[in-house]
């Protein structure tokens, strides 16, 4: 745990003065990410959403490249997709403008703030933040705006023990949707007044996800992909 | 000779609505009695029957049982009561035994099941027991209605109307089964008919009802011998003695005739009258019997009654 | 007592209107599982489609649980009709059937005669209940498997995980016997007030849709008297589907129905109290 500590304070100083090129950033991103020729993970997730009531879940995440992904439950699990993949390459799709918009401490570490704007009408994505720790060539945090459904970030974190930096231990995952509608089946006639002007409102929420157990570089095979989704 | 009171109604009353049912009665039956309680349909017999067995509240009066008050002790009375209440209706879906294990649990004393076939048996159903009781005809039912008052042993029978709807062999086996409740079993009878021969058979003693008032009560032999309006004289030659009669004016009271008999609608005090003339005539009395049921002197009071 | 009331449960058990509610559950879940397990589905993803565009969803939930959260809810209105059958029966079917002279002539108080048909009553919507219960859990678990149970009320979309699920079927149900009791207490009162069983039957019935579409029409008018009605508690058995469960909103329920059996019953007792046998 000291170490941790020592290590969080002395990243500023380590980390060397790098290009500002937003593209080599991310381009170092997705290279160090790269490395990661499949992974499997057990994930617990726990959801703060007001419309959604839902016990702490756990799951297995099985990911291959470039973007094959599979979660699997003994029992259920629930969570948002965009909280699903977290490789870099999943939050850069298609073609888009990168900006490099400033330097920033966040959560003791230098990072670097990089807009991307996707190109095309096509996305439902309007913009991505991302702040990069450049140093090690990880995100560690993304904001991302879209058209319909709001706006919601995700915040990684890493365990600097584990063999894989890359690999975040945890991910936050805050969602905000201006409009969301439940439709009113199993409902009970007699639920209260209160209830039913809810379906228009925002909704905000949070998803908490705990990583562990990571076995990376297995050689997972396609198959397990197509099983079912 | 009678000296306890089994049943005692004092006052009794009991208002439908505007229709008063029953109307100030009174009426005692004592221990060995069986009681004829007659009337014409609506006297008001069933409503009274009801109040004794506490089917229907009284308006006003008292009633007591075994010199219990029924309000008070209506439990500890009804156990020693065995009754039919007009037609006899039992859980068709169920058989005859069960319906009376059913009743017979509810009678809180011990009916084993050597008792049931025992009664089933004094009704002549013991063949049947299994079946369901909605095959019964009335007749079986009527006598599984007579079991299932049997069926406890109780001192007191009530029976409402227990020949309805039979036939006179049905009707003469409610007879002897009265006779031998009675005279057996030394049970008390408190028997409610319409029709008075059935009642002045086997009854000692009687009450007739009508419109929910008492109009007569006595022994049945009291009855009977008060106001005999027809009376048959045995005599060693008819046809003689109705040529003498013929030619005075008991001629006109003369009612038949056949080889030794001679019957004559009379007034009580014309009964002696007559035998002293047919003595004075020669003619041998052997006989004087009073035929006459008590029937007609029922459709009279009746008749009195309803005018 | 207890005597009076084996017989009257024999009684009970011996009539074929008994069984009628039985049969038309034994009837009626496993159509309504077959149906579910065709239709289910797609029912399901229609179900949570807005949810689905923002989140993934991984698990048997068209389970056991599901299904019978399913026929808990439309088998809400038609129970009561089964309840009834029975039990506006009790008291007028000894008189339809002229009865009540013989066993009302025995030594038994109406008080235990009157107490033990109600107890026969209840244990009959229990039993009924009870049925509905093992088909639905029983044959759903045999169809589906188990799994969570997902609930969508207007507020929320719910998941129960299975080891928190059990207890609030056990809940429910049981609030089920208490609500359906209320049927059966209500369906006893006009009992005792005829001599034959439709009329109870037809009244009972006609005073529950009555009031469920009082219940259903939001108007100012009738939301003032909604919470004198006692259909608008029936519903409650849902709050213990929860999260957490409204256990509040339960008791309170519980809470008016029990006094609606209790005065339902207590009328009963004084009417049959007084009550001239002229059957």
């Amino acid at each position: 745990m000291k170490k941790f500590f020592i290590l969080i304070i002395l990243i500023p100083f380590l980390s060397f003065p790098q290009s500002k090129d937003p593209r080599i950033i991310l381009d170092n991103v997705k290279k160090t990410f790269s490395k990661i020729k499949d992974y499997e993970v057990s994930v617990d997730i726990k959801l703060d959403v007001s419309f959604l009531k839902v016990p702490e879940t756990h799951a297995t995440i099985y990911y291959k490249q470039p973007d094959k992904i599979y979660i699997a439950s003994k029992d259920f699990a629930l969570l948002p997709k965009g909280a699903l993949d977290f490789s870099p390459a999943g939050f850069m799709k298609g073609n888009y403008t990168a900006l490099f918009d400033r330097e920033e401490i966040y959560d003791g570490t230098k990072t670097v703030v990089i807009k991307t704007i996707p190109l095309g009408e096509s996305s439902d994505i309007v913009l991505t933040t991302f702040w990069i720790d450049p140093s090690k060539n990880i995100i560690r945090k993304v904001e991302v705006s879209t058209k319909v459904n709001g706006t919601f970030t995700i915040e990684l974190k890493y365990d600097a023990n584990s063999g894989y930096i890359q690999l975040p231990s945890s991910l936050v995952f805050k969602f905000n949707i201006s409009k969301l509608n439940i439709p009113k089946r199993f409902t009970n006639q007699d639920e209260s007044e209160q209830s039913k002007n809810y379906s228009k409102k925002s909704a905000t929420g949070t998803v908490y996800i705990v990583y562990s157990n990571y076995k990376v570089n297995r050689g997972l095979p396609d198959s397990l992909f197509n099983t079912k989704k | 000779m009678h000296s306890e009171k089994v049943i005692e109604i004092v006052n009794l009353s009991k208002q439908f609505k505007e229709v008063k049912a029953v109307d100030d009665l009174e009426l005692t039956v004592y221990r060995g009695d069986v009681f004829g309680f007659l009337g014409p349909n609506g006297a008001g017999k069933s409503t009274t029957i009801r109040m004794l067995l506490s089917l229907i509240k009284p308006t006003g009066g008292e009633i007591k049982l075994f010199g219990k008050s029924l309000r008070k002790e209506r439990i500890s009375i009804l156990r020693d009561i065995g009754a039919i209440v007009e037609k006899p209706d039992f859980y068709g879906y169920l058989s005859a035994f069960k319906n009376l294990e059913i009743l017979g649990r509810l009678s809180q004393t011990d009916v084993s099941q050597k008792r049931i076939m025992k009664v089933l048996e004094f009704v002549g159903l013991e063949k049947r027991y299994k079946s369901k009781v909605k095959t019964f005809s009335h007749g079986m039912k009527q006598r599984l209605g007579i079991a299932q008052a049997l069926l406890h042993d109780p001192q007191l029978i009530i029976l409402d109307e227990p020949t309805t709807g039979l036939d006179p062999q049905g009707m003469k086996e409610i007879r002897e089964l009265i006779f031998h409740l009675s005279g057996v079993e030394k049970k008390t009878i408190f028997l409610s008919s319409h029709i008075l021969s059935e009642v002045e058979q086997v009854a000692n003693r009687m009450i007739i009802l009508n419109k929910g008032r008492k109009i007569v009560e006595g022994s049945v032999s009291d009855l009977l011998n008060r106001n005999v309006l027809q009376v048959s004289f045995e005599v060693d030659d008819a046809s003689t003695a109705e040529m003498k009669i013929k030619e005075t004016a008991w001629g006109t009271k003369l009612k038949s005739s056949a080889k030794e008999r001679l019957v004559f609608s009379l007034q009580h005090n014309e009964i002696a009258e007559l035998n002293k003339f047919f003595i004075q005539n020669g003619v041998d009395v052997s006989a004087v019997i009073p035929t006459r049921s008590l029937e007609e002197y029922f459709l009279s009071i009746m008749e009195k009654n309803s005018i | 007592m207890i005597t009076l009331i084996g017989i009257e449960l024999y009684k009970l058990f011996k009539k074929w209107r008994t069984y009628i509610g039985f049969i038309a559950i034994t009837v009626l879940v496993p159509i309504i599982q077959i149906a579910i397990s065709i239709e289910g589905q797609k029912t399901l993803n229609f179900m949570t489609r807005s949810i689905q565009q923002s989140f993934l969803f991984v698990g048997n939930f068209l389970n056991s649980y599901l299904v019978s959260y399913l026929i808990m809810n439309s088998l809400y209105i038609h129970i009561p009709f089964l309840v009834t059958l029975a039990a506006g029966d009790l008291l007028a079917g000894e008189a339809t059937a002229g009865t009540y002279r013989m066993l009302l002539t025995r030594p038994v108080s109406r008080f235990n005669v009157v107490t033990s048909k109600f107890l026969a009553g209840i244990i009959y919507t229990f039993l009924l209940v009870m049925w509905l219960a093992v088909l639905s859990l029983g044959i759903g678990t045999l169809i589906f498997g188990t799994g969570e149970l997902i609930v969508m009320k207007s507020s929320a979309l719910i998941i129960f995980s299975r080891n928190d699920i059990l207890w609030r079927f056990a809940s429910a149900y049981i609030f089920a016997v208490i609500s359906m009791s209320v049927v059966t207490s209500l369906a006893f009162l006009f009992s005792s007030l005829v001599e034959n069983s439709i009329g109870p039957i037809i009244t009972t019935m006609a005073i529950i849709i009555a009031f469920i579409i009082i219940s259903a029409i939001d108007v100012n008018a009738f939301r003032i008297i909604k919470p004198y009605l006692f259909t608008s508690y029936m519903g409650a058995w849902s709050s213990f589907f929860d999260k957490p469960a409204d256990l509040e909103t339960a008791w309170k329920a519980i809470g008016v129905l029990s006094a609606h059996i209790i005065i339902l019953f207590s009328i009963t007792l004084y009417i049959f109290k007084k009550k001239d046998i002229l059957t």
